[in-house]
């Protein structure tokens, strides 16, 4: 079982992430096409071929002890990554035991959970966790149920009450996300947080989005991809450590550009909650390295081919400016100008 | 990191009374007085009966004319007033209408106390009014900076120089500051004052 | 909807608790608890006829916490289309009947300081889930309760023992009656007022509310009304390339269902919006019934709520 994971990966400091040739292959590519453009890209949350990134609801990967690890160093740094408004309990349980159900039930070899009634018993193997519990009593467990569940979880998990006809973001756990403040965004509505996004609100894009969720179904989740680029395989480019990171943006060349820069892709999902009639919204990290990317030579030409052409408002949004044309530059000798097929699997 | 056009930004408008709701009241700070005065003058000629519930909380030097309404308080400063304001909303009812005239930091503090109350949009107008001086907080120390008028500003709490979004916070009551020069140390665009 | 996400229950318990209402009992027919809930939510019960299929909304009227079962409360209909005389004619101990997912369009306010619940008659039912969330909390709370008689008042013993002077109880026999006024001008900042029974107390709370100066966010209602019945009229659907007959007692929505084509819907009820489709074409007049389309949108004849509302006409043809 050990094998399966990594655990002394690390996503800062002598950054040793490295993505296996199968991590590579079921890399969650988020261009079916040679250009980019913002879309309502929501669909359904159904099951996916076996072993893809979409097989089970909540994916567990190679990275999965490490990543755990990582968001632990955060949170001790920096406790307000997570952060519930007193409303949130119920929410907080149901999220607790959305993951708790869907790993046990998907990873019986990882995870398992045994219930009488509200007594529960949950075993996380991988991280050696072993803990009874009373299901929606606080006291039983060592630490607030979203953050009690979050650390044992990949991705980001923001939680938000519905009232009022809008979607308001009351509670999370946020450790990976790419450049935004939980803190600062906390008791934030769907479009308020999602105000600095460019060019989307010209499009209704969060118009459409926020109808869609709020009729969100008990038992029909749905998901969509969002992508940017990262500089090392970091995990936590959140504005508040953005002295730290930030740097590293200039230190891109367009020799060093394939090892250095990473796509980031997140994976988000969509679930309505049944006792706070709340929505979980997991964001879910993948990194993946320009040249571990370009060891598939169609996904070679694709990603030059989409940065190439890139919308300039999206280019400065998503950070690019500085090493956008390094990418490009190091991205050209794979690009001979064959046509690529539409769609985003391997071959 | 230089982003414009932000959608987060609140907007205002300038005030006009609400005649939907049954009892009003008003906080005015520095040049709010005359906007009040405005909706106060407009409630008399579109709902004189809710004149008799209307309470006013002022403080600026203009001179207000009390105009039948239920009672009028005057403050020094802007925390006494805030005082007053919250012991106002404890025993205020449903139908009630909150109007906010005065600087734009003064206005998101009185929002975070009418947000302890579950009043929401539909219940509470603004008009800012006075200066633009934003309210910062500094997104990697937290401390928020008072007073500042410039796109770029030096953290009261770390010291880095900060970018001044448009990015705001009802609960902080802050726009957010974000360090401008990670990766130009040293590199600052041109300081303007723009928040007068 | 689809209809292959529903649940299979087994009728466990059947009881008459007023001349009208009928309370029913319902377990997962694999075993095990039924999926949790929000209070204030709804199931649609997909009753098979010996003629047609009845999709009916009731809500969920036991405790979000006990999820062994399922209670609803049936109240019979006397213009009924079959839906309700169904469930107090055909369904016994033991009936099976598929449930979909309960859906929540009619949840309490979270973060409102105190709540006011209004009841009239089977509109009881939402609230007794809710009073199991609110029961015990820091938030205060009360319940007016509107019956025609003692005879007729559902649940009022557990109601009461549970709990006791939060309830206030109004007989129209006694020429009891809620003083609305009374209690819509004296709320506190915060309040949310809930109500839920028939059309003409929904209309009285939204419209006394107003007078008294509440935002229309602080006033929530549920109505479960069945769909208006009128003359027959067809309906051509552009996409299945089909025509749909909408006989005088079923809706529109109903007819294209048992056409076999399925129209997404939560409620069923002209409220939610769900299933909003858009008019190609129109030679007649839409008959709207909804309360979710704005009037403009009602009076451009591009759009219908096919649950509840009808046309009048020579051709309609639907992007369907």
């Amino acid at each position: 079982m050990s094998a399966l994971f990594k655990p002394d990966e690390t996503f800062r400091d002598d950054f040793t992430f490295r993505n296996s040739p199968a991590a590579i292959r079921r890399f969650p590519l988020p261009f079916a096409e040679d250009q980019y453009m913002y879309s309502v890209n929501i669909e359904p949350h159904l099951p996916g071929p076996r072993g893809s990134v979409l097989e089970f609801g909540f994916d567990v990967d190679e990275h999965y002890v490490a990543e755990c690890r990582e968001r632990n160093l955060v949170l001790a740094a920096e406790p307000l990554r997570f952060q519930a408004l007193p409303h949130m309990m119920s929410a907080q349980w149901d999220c607790l035991e959305l993951l708790m159900e869907s790993l046990a039930r998907d990873y019986p070899a990882h995870f398992s959970l045994t219930r009488q009634g509200n007594r529960w018993h949950w075993i996380n193997r991988p991280l050696g966790i072993d803990q009874h519990f009373t299901f929606g009593d606080p006291a039983t467990l060592p630490r607030e149920p979203l953050d009690y569940i979050g650390r044992q979880a990949q991705g980001d998990f923001v939680v938000m009450d519905q009232r009022e006809g809008d979607l308001w973001t009351e509670a999370g756990v946020v450790t990976t996300q790419a450049d935004w403040s939980l803190d600062f965004d906390v008791g934030m509505t769907f479009k308020e947080w999602h105000g600095p996004v460019p060019l989307a609100h010209e499009m209704n894009v969060f118009d459409r989005a926020l109808k869609y969720l709020l009729a969100l179904r008990l038992g029909q989740p749905v998901r969509r991809l969002n992508w940017t680029m990262t500089i090392n395989p970091r995990l936590d480019t959140s504005p508040e450590n953005y002295p730290y990171w930030g740097p590293d943006r200039t230190r891109v060349t367009a020799r060093n550009a394939g090892e250095l820069v990473h796509l980031r892709v997140e994976m988000q999902t969509l679930w309505r909650l049944p006792r706070s009639n709340g929505v979980m919204f997991g964001i879910r990290c993948y990194l993946i390295s320009v040249a571990e990317l370009a060891t598939v030579p169609h996904w070679a030409r694709r990603m030059h081919r989409v940065l190439k052409d890139l919308h300039p408002a999206l280019v400065d949004y998503k950070g690019l400016t500085r090493y956008r044309d390094a990418v490009v530059e190091w991205l050209a000798p794979f690009d001979d100008g064959t046509p690529t097929s539409p769609g985003t699997a391997p071959e | 990191m230089l982003i414009t056009g932000i959608k987060s930004k609140p907007v205002y408008a300038p005030l006009c009374a609400d005649v939907t709701g049954r009892h009003h009241l008003m906080l005015g700070v520095g040049l709010g007085g005359a906007a009040l005065l405005r909706v106060v003058a407009e409630l008399e000629t579109a709902a004189p009966a809710a004149l008799a519930t209307t309470r006013v909380l002022l403080a600026a030097e203009d001179t207000f004319e009390r105009t039948g309404i239920a009672s009028l308080a005057r403050f020094d400063d802007q925390a006494p007033l805030l005082e007053a304001f919250t012991t106002a909303l404890e025993g205020s009812l449903m139908g009630t209408r909150l109007y906010v005239a005065g600087p734009e930091s003064f206005i998101g503090r009185a929002m975070q106390i009418a947000l302890r109350f579950n009043l929401n949009k539909d219940e509470i107008r603004a008009e800012e009014c006075g200066t633009l001086a934003r309210r910062v907080r500094c997104v990697h120390c937290r401390t928020t900076t008072e007073e500042v008028r410039t796109n770029i500003v030096r953290c009261a709490g770390c010291d880095r120089w900060l970018l001044v979004r448009d990015h705001y916070s009802r609960r902080l009551a802050a726009y957010m500051g974000v360090m401008v020069d990670a990766e130009a140390p040293g590199e600052l665009p041109p300081i303007r004052e723009i928040y007068l | 909807m689809n209809e292959a996400q529903t649940i299979a229950v087994e009728v466990t318990a059947v009881e008459q608790v007023t001349p009208l209402i009928r309370h029913f009992t319902l377990k997962a027919a694999a075993g095990g608890a039924l999926p949790a809930f929000s209070g204030g939510s709804h199931i649609i019960v997909v009753m098979r006829g010996a003629a047609r299929i009845h999709r009916n909304p009731y809500s969920l009227l036991s405790s979000p916490h006990a999820l062994d079962t399922y209670e609803i409360g049936v109240r019979r209909m006397e213009e009924s289309r079959g839906g309700s005389q169904f469930m107090h004619d055909s369904v016994t101990v033991g009936s099976r009947l598929d449930i979909a997912h309960p859906v929540n369009l009619f949840p309490l306010d979270k973060i409102a300081r105190k709540h006011v619940l209004i009841a009239g008659g089977i509109g009881i039912t939402p609230f007794l889930a809710q009073l199991e969330d609110l029961h015990g909390g820091a938030v205060p709370y009360e319940l007016h309760y509107s019956v025609r008689s003692p005879e007729h008042s559902a649940f009022l013993g557990r109601l009461q023992e549970r709990e006791g002077g939060h309830v206030h109880l109004y007989y129209d026999s006694a020429g009891q009656a809620i003083d609305f006024d009374g209690l819509l001008s004296r709320q506190p900042l915060g309040t949310h007022v809930y109500v839920c029974g028939p059309a003409g107390l929904i209309e009285r709370v939204i419209g006394t509310a107003k007078t008294w100066g509440w935002p229309a966010s602080h006033v929530h209602w549920e109505q479960f009304s069945a769909p208006p019945v009128g003359d027959a009229f067809d309906v051509f659907l552009a996409r299945a390339q089909c025509t749909v007959h909408v006989a005088p007692d079923r809706s529109l929505l109903e007819s294209i269902e048992a056409a076999g084509v399925e129209v997404p819907y939560l409620c069923r009820g002209g409220v939610c919006g769900f299933c909003q489709t858009r008019v190609l074409e129109l030679d007649g007049e839409l008959q709207h019934n909804d309360h979710f389309l704005s009037d403009r949108e009602k009076a451009g004849g591009r759009t219908i709520m096919p649950c509840v509302s009808r046309a009048r006409c020579k051709t309609l043809v639907l992007d369907l």
